[in-house]
């Protein structure tokens, strides 16, 4: 009876670590490749057309924000299952 | 429970809230609490860049703290006006508010006062769902209500069906999840934030320092963004929802579109305030 319980625990301990690395992992991929096209785009925006740095840098803090936000809530998710759901 | 299995005492508790209880509901009071302290500081702020406003006329050098709020009141008028092609005057306050508000609320974490594990003093409210959905929802009701005031519940329903009418399943969709999003988003920064510094706290003590001053960095930076980015965001939704309006009500709306912003109390002198445009 006990040992049971303990290997229920066991296993959802570590489905919980693997699924919160699924989803850092994920997210940190999905992140950095947003972040990457945002930077580049920024890039060559400025470029093209040098005076419109600044109204471009607004656009594009815009964006990372956004594309960051996802990965934060990936992060969320992480917690939630690691600290919460899988003890 | 874990002991054997893990390599360090993680001892993290996260989602633990000092909570209240009051005719059947739970409150947070930790959350409510850093929302009034948070809030209390944006309006000293702004209370003391008025006073310090009409304190000495003769030769006025605009202070610091003035040059931020105009700072960001120009910013904000430039963003309502592109997106809604006037200076609203209940969208650019909103936004400003907005700003500051979430911009202090989540520098909160920076001032230390975990005196244990189950004890946060003042921690930053905008890491409980609970305020990040109920100014998610606030905003999107504004804006909702703004849309089906400015065009009538007819056509603003109208819309959802707009470039096919296969597409209103996805248009209603994205309607709804707008505060969902905006909400979590803001939620997920900070809370991270916070479960960062857990996890640093469990280093040892000799270098703990260091992983500290970047990552408390860093999330200030982030604070920040998020903040911008929810004020930002909100401005542009209000913008949408009244972009169709220039089609149908433009004659009825003009009247609307043209208020003129009374000054009020908090308003530096220099600020730039355009001209509402009248045609959209």
């Amino acid at each position: 009876m006990a040992d049971s319980a303990a290997l229920d625990s066991a296993i959802k301990t570590a489905g919980a670590f693997v699924g919160g690395g699924l989803a850092l992992g994920g997210g940190a991929i999905g992140a950095s490749i947003g972040d990457g096209l945002a930077g580049s785009s920024y890039i060559q925006g400025v470029a093209r057309q040098p005076e419109a740095q600044g109204r471009l840098q607004t656009i594009f803090f815009l964006t990372v924000g956004l594309a960051e936000a996802m990965y934060f809530i990936n992060l969320a998710f992480m917690a939630l299952f690691v600290f919460v759901l899988g003890k | 429970m874990m002991g054997p299995l893990l390599p360090l005492e993680t001892n993290i508790q996260i989602g633990d809230h000092k909570l209240g209880h009051l005719w059947g509901m739970t409150f947070n009071l930790d959350t409510i609490w850093a929302t009034g302290v948070a809030g209390g500081i944006v309006l000293l702020l702004g209370f003391l860049v008025r006073w310090r406003l009409t304190r000495r006329d003769p030769d006025h050098v605009p202070s610091k703290l003035q040059l931020l709020w105009e700072g960001v009141v120009k910013e904000v008028n430039t963003q309502v006006e592109d997106n809604l092609g006037s200076v609203h005057p209940f969208v650019a306050p909103l936004a400003i508010g907005l700003f500051f508000f979430i911009l202090i609320a989540n520098w909160l974490e920076i001032i230390p006062s975990q005196p244990t594990e189950h004890f946060h003093l003042l921690p930053a409210p905008t890491s409980d769902t609970n305020l990040t959905y109920a100014m998610a929802i606030m905003a999107m009701v504004g804006v909702w209500t703004m849309g089906v005031r400015r065009q009538g519940l007819k056509n603003y329903l109208k819309h959802f069906t707009q470039p096919i009418p296969l597409m209103t399943p996805l248009n209603v969709i994205e309607e709804l999840v707008k505060p969902v999003t905006l909400a979590l988003r803001l939620f997920g920064n900070i809370f991270a934030g916070g479960i960062m510094v857990s996890l640093i706290s469990l280093l040892p003590f000799y270098f703990l320092w260091a992983g500290d001053v970047v990552w408390k960095l860093f999330d200030m930076f982030i604070g920040a963004i998020q903040a911008f980015i929810f004020a930002l965001l909100v401005v542009i939704y209000f913008g949408m929802a009244t972009a169709h309006a220039g089609e149908h009500v433009e004659e009825a709306n003009e009247g609307e579109g043209s208020l003129d912003i009374s000054p009020s109390e908090g308003r530096p002198e220099g600020t730039h305030q355009s001209e509402p445009a009248l045609t959209h």
